[in-house]
């Protein structure tokens, strides 16, 4: 089934991060307050009341640091909300773009003409409460050190520097066209100019992986509500239409016991995406990509097809800013505006609402009217990220 | 040196009836993997059932130990209160070591200054106790 055209975005929503919590003294915000604050915005934004959700969908995304089996419920019953139909994030950071899809097929099957997606993380006001890892991590990655994230997407850039030759002078260019970016968005974090310099004398967490490659952990809760076409147009901000949408979760480009872990789950979700959208790379005005740490963004940029493996020549010539021939992190990324866990992937789509309905401010692009975003969720045993999923959005069908 | 006040233990494998094979092995020093007995695809991390054909014919099946460091990474900072007893470690290399046979292997790179460890390096397997009756593979140059 298509998914063209079957849905739009019609509201969003996204509280300010924030880092507060650990230290004694500092306030405290739970998952709760942040994950109500959160819809409270997307219901302003759309023009929306809760009793409008009362029969509708609501979908919530587990996070890390509050993750019990029934969480959607629990979700629910702190907005105080009946949905009848409730659906579940477990994609991690790719939920946000995955649940495009799997509402837009709620939606275009006619069970419900309304859901709105949520995500909300606390983990610096709640890190006391523990989490569980997969088996694999738990049995053959922590006995041995393996930090997370931080060591496993470490493995994947030795082993892309390797190969392509990338260095850190490639990896700092993405870096400071998030941050610019950044620093024209005021809803950004970190938004101080940062320079190539300063990026490649940033302290080295596991190397190759610096400081500045990596995504910034943050409280903050954020929502999207999307509806049928029909709903969309009876609401007071321009609808975002679905337009092309894929995924790929446990992907393996080759045996799963040694698979190339330069190639991710994006290449098959992304040309899924475009093949349902019926567009071309030309047509897509700006991209943004899941980011939890920079030389991701630039595998992602391979894998959707803008240029060849391994083509340093492109990532040395092109102009990624938002006056360039392929705007990336418009809003300055997840990098810079904050990681609330999985709440973290909510941040390219709701960037390319307001890209597309014309509220990027001083970073609009231009004439934007097509968006591909990205999410990703899971880092596998030797390889890459387990979950995967991309989005083509425009202003119009 | 002194030994610190309060040793934080480093995590530990839950040894599950699919995992146990393994680490009895390891126990006695020998590398083991699960390969299919209908397609002979090795698979790795150990499984109920083959995961490239789905055959539940699933052989123990030693290995030389031998292979080549593919990737690796030095840990420089601790992530997370799982963690914190490697802190007296760090500096220290984890790695992805393809192993002669075909799998990939995550461990570390013991036995070799870190900034001599580099991808493409011979490395061979050591087994070394981490807690009573568990044997991590580790990988060394050779």
């Amino acid at each position: 089934m298509s998914l063209r055209g079957a849905a739009a975005i019609v509201g969003v929503g996204e509280t300010p991060v924030d880092r507060f919590g650990s230290k004694p003294g500092e306030p405290r915000k739970s998952t709760a307050e942040y994950l109500s604050w959160a819809f409270r915005l997307a219901l302003e934004d759309a023009g929306l009341k809760k009793k409008d959700f009362d029969g509708q969908g609501l979908a919530a995304i587990y996070t890390a640091n509050h993750s019990q089996p029934f969480w959607p419920e629990e979700a629910a019953n702190i907005l105080g909300v009946s949905p009848a139909v409730s659906l579940a994030g477990g994609n991690g950071g790719a939920s946000a773009v995955s649940l495009l899809g799997h509402a837009a097929a709620m939606i275009r099957s006619g069970v419900v003409d309304l859901i709105v997606v949520l995500a909300a993380a606390a983990p610096f006001s709640e890190h006391g409460r523990s989490r569980s890892e997969p088996a694999d991590t738990r049995d053959f990655e922590m006995p041995f050190g393996v930090m997370g994230p931080n060591s496993k997407i470490s493995f994947v850039t030795s082993r892309y520097m390797h190969e392509s030759g990338m260095t850190s002078d490639h990896f700092g260019k993405i870096a400071v066209t998030a941050r610019y970016h950044a620093t024209l968005n005021p809803d950004a974090y970190l938004r101080k100019p940062l320079t190539l310099e300063e990026y490649k004398s940033s302290r080295m967490i596991s190397d190759p992986i610096r400081l500045y490659d990596c995504v910034l952990p943050a409280n903050g809760g954020k929502a999207y509500v999307i509806a049928s076409p029909e709903r969309a147009k009876a609401l007071r901000k321009p609808p975002v239409h679905l337009l092309g949408w894929g995924e790929r979760n446990n992907a393996s480009a080759g045996p799963r016991s040694n698979a190339d872990p330069l190639v991710t789950g994006v290449r098959e979700c992304g040309r899924a995406a475009f093949e349902m959208a019926g567009a071309s790379h030309g047509d897509v005005d700006f991209l943004g990509l899941y980011d939890d740490y920079v030389p991701i963004v630039m595998l992602q940029i391979e894998d959707l097809g803008f240029c060849g493996k391994n083509d340093r020549k492109f990532f040395e010539r092109t102009d990624f800013t938002i006056k360039g021939s392929l705007p990336i992190q418009t809003g300055g990324g997840m990098i810079n505006c904050g990681q609330p866990s999985t709440t973290g992937g909510m941040l390219h789509v709701i960037e390319a609402v307001r890209q597309l309905r014309g509220e990027g401010g001083a970073r609009q692009v231009a004439g934007a009217e097509v968006g591909l975003v990205t999410g990703l969720g899971a880092v596998n045993y030797g390889k890459n990220f387990g979950c995967t999923a991309a989005a083509i959005l425009g202003s119009g069908i | 040196m002194a030994e610190p006040a309060k040793q934080i233990p480093k995590p530990l494998p839950e040894i599950t009836p699919v995992t146990q094979p393994f680490w009895d092995a390891a126990a006695q020093g020998k590398l083991i993997m699960q390969r299919c007995g209908d397609c002979r695809s090795w698979v790795w991390c150990p499984r109920p059932a083959c995961v490239e054909c789905g055959s539940n014919k699933l052989e123990w099946t030693q290995l030389t130990g031998r292979g080549e460091v593919f990737a690796f990474t030095v840990i420089r900072e601790v992530v997370g209160r799982a963690l914190r007893g490697f802190a007296k470690d760090i500096p220290y290399v984890t790695a992805w070591v393809d192993l002669e046979e075909g799998p990939r292997i995550c461990s570390n790179i013991v036995g070799c200054p870190i900034e001599k460890v580099s991808i493409g390096m011979a490395v061979e397997v050591v087994f070394e106790n981490a807690a009573q009756g568990i044997f991590l593979p580790k990988f060394r140059p050779r």
